[in-house]
């Protein structure tokens, strides 16, 4: 087989092909199309095609990340959309949980009032009313009241309906109903229902995914379309998958039905590639650090796979959201992020970004604040003639002068200065890490952090050990993880629903046997997918609780089945996350189930090899903070194509390759490995 | 910029503020998912913070409420003056509970737990979280809605600076007496031991950061910080014109009170800037009553005002984040005579305090609107808090809902609608968690539309929240706004003074005022509570006639209410 992944970056469209036949992998860069994602996608898979001397009829299989939803999300550009709710709560979605999203501020704005997903004029209200514990239906619904909205939302120009009843959780009969009724009055229009996309409580929660599904729906329907076409158009013959945010693949049909799930596309394939990267070098808990121009992405992949988010910690652009996703942090630190002094003398790095245009003084295109990358050249850690392979010239007087004029402003030297920038990034960058591992009962000293994009690797040393993580892990294709990535995932399906059943009146048969009715949803929906039955697995986990309690720990079921030992891990659970357990009840809030459909992956690099002599491509000298002072070593420059296999090189030294550079500091040491990667570990002083 | 002088270099500076940031963080987020009540976890009413030695606040986690979090400096001094008067100190080991209102905390539900750090032999410090708990053993079951206390003891159990752990030893009889006097007592026992774990992992974060960094370092960027955000508001500050400049507010107090001195009750404040120091005096605020709507002067009335001043000063929308510390506090003075609702004298009851304290926040926002017109929002639609409760299988149970006000227009926005306001930010119980456990139904919950402040730019409306008993059982309400409605600003229309209504449309339906103290119900009750309508800002003459319309399309106004508070608009 023949696959191809292909992550679209706001500037570069990053591919990788795979051929399980020969083993062979190729990777390639094209410019992206802003305007239109989906051409850079076709040109770069006819060239990468190209490259490895196939035909586009050779290709079995394409998997895309892709950033279309997030970016409607982002920039407020979706469907017309109308909702179809409970009547006597056509606000839920305006007031929300009452909060403000900021303690401190009388200016703000609530993302859900200034910019809803629905105006309130599109939200219709109906007779319905379904009540705990069971779902059971206290008032009918009135299809005709559902009807006229619907004729209502029709005349408005409507493109995209949600239905979102209270409780639909529990019992989704009258949601679907309803959403039969909108498709019978609307032919044409995409139709959400609330429980269809994650049937779990807390109602301001739900409604506003569903809400925000149907508003990026018809888009990403579009999109994903047209590209399936054009891909077709080229003689690809294989089918277009797409990357969820949970770091599985669905077909582009499934995924167009519940784009919601798409908004973390890029960065889940980002976590695979660090994951595959690690697996490679058979290392099991991963902090994966993927920092590019303007922010930083981290995952956490332990021996249970790559962290969740929790449901309180997921939001897009300031809105909550109820599906399954990584665990991706992501913070502004990249290398086009500016460094300042505030009128108050604060020294500060980021959230503001140089960006691409005019990018860091260094470009220079007329940036005049020093940037990250400003400090790298200032410190002799970037080489101006090296940077992306040499593609893009920098100038370091442009660097020194940005950088000179903030040390004016500090009252420090040059180098101070730029080293300053340096340790405040990487401080900001340790703390986002801090706070999906100590936080979360993590200790960072087990764990390897695994460096890509083009200025992870730059930074990851350093961060690295200021956490204590003994040793960095540069992947094989370091610019294009994300893309590789997405070669390794498998079809993914998790569906869930809310049964609240408390301990010592558990209904284990109930449990049991809405286990098996979701399996079997789950299971269906991968073989119409056309994955042979032999290559499905299904899993099945619980959440659970101490009665009264409002978040829940997940306990994963083997065999799929619920007995009284679920309960038991449970205890054992809650004591490993936060360092104490309870004799109280326990709640089951929860069943989920999620179904993997295996694909054939990526395989093994052959890296390449030669000696020292051959690597050193030259010196210079490097700046450090050693015990607090700043300290001038000679530096050695060295060609990552040409290290040695299995032989620690020690710092300081930086290394080179096409798309990114690796920084190898004092008392670190550098080592290539048969699987490819770069392993970069810390040196016993 | 250069001349700032520093005791630790920047850099190490901004490593150990994020640093602290992420320990309060930590300990936030440990203690709502620990916690049982859903005034905690689901309102998030608790706060979490890191003090240096002197008791000063070094951090905040920014998921706490700011009337939480705030008073715990206050909290600790307290501790220190009970601990002074009986001769005690703090020892390594202990773990000291207080919530006695007039030694720093905010009010008696608001228990604090206070562990203190050592480090290098010396006291480094201490870890501290509050939340509001849903009983302390006050009258009538619930923390809220007790607006009949007559004196401190009326309100529940006092703990002032009560060991819990003694140098590692724990108590257990206290958790006793927890058991034997106040209700519900497992899952308040249970939140409380949740608060203690969570403060415990603060002070093992907070001796991780000073063992890598030494006590002098950590030291010297703590102080560096708080220097640091003195000067940033100290800065905001003399952009104000020096002078004194004052407002006054209204609260219901208790409408249907025979006797004039518990109604329509005056909040005074002036503020007098000189250079870049405030003072905020609150002469003319009505005397203390006896009745729990005093308001601690430490805790209450000085957050209110930190609060405030910080959010028009600062207001994170615009201005880069400052580090959450007492240095924020050092350019401000507060005063209020003794004797007066602000600084009341022990025993006056103080638990209904909460509504008033938003009042005298907006009252300073409005004696500063004239000199910072773009920073203000017209007068704020204030809150109510409902208390439930009932026996279920022999059971007691007590929920609590904070429910929303509105926010007045501000200067280029209309308000926003239906939010928590100024120094609460809490967050409303989801109908189907409610629901799923209580004997309660909301049967509807929606803004109240077509009743608004208007302006240039309107107030934000407010909410209507219908909750039906489906068994009986009982309530009780502090509430405000019933009667005063929030004042317009700049030339805008008033907002509307909200409500509370039992059973609404039945021939037994019967309109409440303010506050309401414990009430029996039966099954199919309905108690409707409706949230003010904050002020407009501007001439509503001025209104752009787009935004007009688009507020009749999208049902916020009618056509008939546009004609008569927009003159311009013809349709």
């Amino acid at each position: 087989m023949r696959v191809i992944g292909v992550d679209i970056g706001g500037t570069f469209t990053d591919l990788a092909l795979y051929d399980t036949e020969s083993g062979a992998t190729h990777v390639h860069k094209v410019p992206s199309t802003p305007d239109d994602p989906g051409r850079a996608l076709v040109t770069g898979v006819t060239e990468i095609c190209g490259l490895a001397g196939l035909t586009t009829s050779d290709v079995d299989a394409v998997y895309h990340g892709t950033t279309v939803a997030t970016n409607a999300v982002l920039q407020h550009r979706g469907a017309p959309a109308g909702l179809i709710t409970t009547a006597g709560f056509r606000d839920i979605v305006h007031i929300g949980r009452h909060q403000r999203p900021q303690n401190y501020s009388i200016m703000q704005d609530i993302p859900w009032q200034s910019r809803p997903f629905v105006k309130r004029r599109h939200r219709k209200v109906v007779t319905e009313r379904v009540v705990p514990p069971a779902g059971e239906v206290l008032v009918p619904l009135d299809e005709d009241e559902v009807r006229a909205a619907a004729r209502e939302l029709g005349g408005e120009g409507i493109e995209s309906v949600a239905v979102c009843f209270l409780f639909s959780y529990l019992n989704d009969a009258h949601e679907q109903r309803a959403a039969e009724i909108v498709r019978e009055e609307m032919p044409d229009v995409f139709v959400t229902t609330s429980a269809g996309i994650f049937p779990q409580f807390r109602e301001f929660e739900r409604f506003t995914t569903a809400c925000m599904n149907a508003f990026v729906g018809p888009g990403t329907g579009t999109y994903l379309d047209r590209v399936a076409g054009s891909l077709r158009d080229e003689g690809v013959p294989g089918n277009l998958h797409v990357m969820m945010s949970n770091g599985g693949v669905a077909t582009a049909r499934a995924a167009a039905e519940r784009p919601v799930t798409l908004l973390l596309s890029g960065p889940a394939a980002g976590i695979l590639g660090g994951q595959w990267a690690g697996e490679l070098a058979e290392r099991e808990r991963l902090i994966t650090f993927d920092m590019g121009g303007t922010s930083a992405d981290i995952g956490i992949v332990t021996e249970r796979g790559v962290a969740e988010a929790s449901a309180r910690d997921t939001w897009v652009a300031g809105y909550p959201l109820l599906v399954p996703m990584l665990d991706v942090h992501t913070i502004g630190a990249g290398g086009g992020s500016i460094a300042h002094v505030d009128d108050a003398g604060a020294f500060r790095v980021g959230p503001g970004s140089a960006g691409a245009n005019p990018g860091p003084a260094c470009y220079g295109n007329g940036g005049a604040e020093a940037t990250i990358t400003d400090a790298n050249v200032v410190l002799g850690r970037i080489d101006p003639d090296r940077f992306l392979g040499g593609e893009i010239k920098l100038d370091r007087e442009q660097a020194v002068n940005a950088v000179q004029g903030l040390a004016d402003t500090l009252g420090l030297g040059l180098l101070e200065a730029a080293e300053g920038i340096i340790t405040i990034a990487n401080a900001n960058m340790a703390r986002a890490i801090r706070s999906r591992t100590i936080e979360k009962g993590h200790d960072p000293r087990d764990f390897t952090l695994v460096a890509f994009g083009g200025a992870g690797p730059l930074h990851a040393a350093e961060v690295a050990d200021s956490l204590g993580v003994p040793e960095v892990l540069v992947p094989p294709y370091p610019g294009i993880t994300s893309a590789t990535g997405l070669l390794t995932s498998d079809l993914k399906y998790d569906v869930m629903r809310t049964v609240f059943q408390v301990e010592g009146a558990i209904d284990a048969e109930r449990i049991n046997r809405e286990l098996a009715e979701l399996s079997d949803d789950v299971r269906g929906r991968l073989i119409e997918d056309g994955i042979p039955e032999d290559d499905v697995t299904v899993t099945a986990a619980l959440d659970c609780r101490y009665v009264g309690q409002g978040y829940e720990l997940r306990v994963e079921l083997p065999d799929r089945h619920f007995s009284d030992d679920a309960l038991a891990r449970f205890h054992e659970l809650h004591h490993q996350e936060y360092g104490h357990a309870m004799t109280d009840p326990i709640e089951i809030v929860n069943l989920r189930v999620t179904a993997v459909g295996v694909r054939p992956k990526l395989g093994e690099p052959k890296p390449s090899a030669g000696d020292l002599t051959e690597a050193l491509l030259g010196e210079g000298e490097g700046v450090f903070r050693q015990n607090g002072s700043i300290d001038v070593q000679p530096t050695r420059y060295l060609e990552r194509a040409r290290l040695p296999m299995d032989e620690a090189v020690p710092g300081p030294a930086v290394v080179f390759q096409r798309d990114t550079t690796i920084l190898v500091p004092p008392n670190w040491s550098a080592r290539s490995v048969p699987s490819g990667n770069l392993i970069l570990s810390r040196m016993r002083p | 910029m250069s001349t700032i002088e520093t005791r630790v270099d920047p850099i190490t500076a901004s490593v150990i503020s994020g640093a602290l940031d992420s320990i309060a963080i930590e300990m936030g987020h440990k203690l709502a998912r620990m916690s049982y009540s859903s005034i905690i976890r689901e309102s998030e009413d608790f706060g979490t913070v890191i003090c240096d030695h002197e008791g000063r606040q070094l951090c905040e986690s920014p998921q706490s409420t700011p009337l939480q979090s705030g008073p715990i400096p206050g909290y600790v001094r307290g501790i220190n003056r009970r601990f002074e008067e009986i001769g005690q100190e703090w020892k390594p080991g202990d773990v000291v509970m207080h919530n006695h209102s007039y030694y720093g905390a905010s009010h008696g539900p608001d228990v604090g737990f206070v562990v203190p750090v050592y480090a290098e032999g010396e006291l480094a410090g201490f870890s501290a979280t509050t939340a509001h708990h849903l009983d302390v053993g006050a009258l009538t079951p619930g923390s809220c809605g007790i607006v009949n206390a007559t004196d401190a003891y009326a309100e529940g159990l006092q703990f002032n600076a009560i060991k819990i752990e003694e140098e590692g030893t724990v108590n257990e009889w206290i958790w006793q007496i927890m058991r034997d006097n106040i209700r519900m007592s497992d899952i308040v026992v249970a939140d409380m031991q949740a608060q203690v774990a969570a403060a415990r992992i603060g002070a093992e974060r907070y001796s991780e950061l000073i063992e890598r960094y030494g006590l002098e370092t950590v030291r010297g960027a703590s102080d560096d910080l708080m220097d640091y955000s003195e000067r940033v508001l100290r800065q905001e500050i003399e952009k104000l014109p020096d002078g004194t400049y004052s407002a006054e507010g209204k609260i219901d107090g208790y409408l249907d009170h025979p006797d004039p001195k518990y109604r329509d009750l005056t909040m005074a404040a002036s503020v007098t800037v000189d250079g870049s120091d405030l003072h905020v005096d609150l002469t003319g605020t009505a005397p203390q009553v006896d009745l729990p709507i005093n308001m601690p002067f430490e805790g209450t009335v000085d957050i209110a005002i930190y609060l405030v001043l910080r959010s028009i000063l600062l207001d994170t929308e615009r201005h880069d984040p400052v580090p959450a510390n007492s240095g924020l506090f050092r350019p401000i003075k507060i005063t209020a005579p003794l004797g007066c609702m602000a600084n009341p004298i022990f025993p006056a009851p103080v638990i209904a305090r909460f509504v008033g304290g938003n009042i005298i926040a907006e009252t300073v926002m409005r004696a500063l609107a004239p000199h910072k017109p773009d920073a203000v929002a017209a007068s704020v639609g204030n809150l109510k808090v409902l208390a439930t409760s009932g026996i279920r299988n022999g059971n007691q149970w007590v929920q609590m809902d904070i429910f929303e006000g509105s926010y007045g227009g501000r200067f280029g926005k209309d308000g926003l609608d239906a939010v928590d306001t100024l120094y609460g930010n809490t967050r409303n119980n989801p109908i189907e968690d409610t629901e799923s456990h209580l004997p309660l139904r909301v049967t509807r919950y929606e803004l109240w539309e077509d009743v608004t402040g208007a302006g240039k730019w309107r107030g934000g409306l407010g909410s209507v929240r219908d909750v039906e008993f489906t068994e009986p059982g009982g309530f009780s309400i502090e509430a405000d706004g019933n009667k005063w409605p929030p004042l317009g600003a700049f030339g805008g229309a008033d907002g509307q003074p909200g409500s509370i209504v039992l059973n609404p449309g039945r021939d037994d339906e019967e309109d409440l005022p303010s506050k309401i103290p414990y009430r029996k119900v039966d099954t199919g009750d309905v108690v409707r509570m409706t949230g003010p309508a904050a002020g407009g800002y501007g001439d509503p003459a001025e209104r752009d006639a787009d935004a007009i319309r688009e507020d009749i399309a999208d049902g916020f106004i009618t056509e008939e209410s546009a004609k008569r508070d927009y003159p311009h608009y013809s349709g």
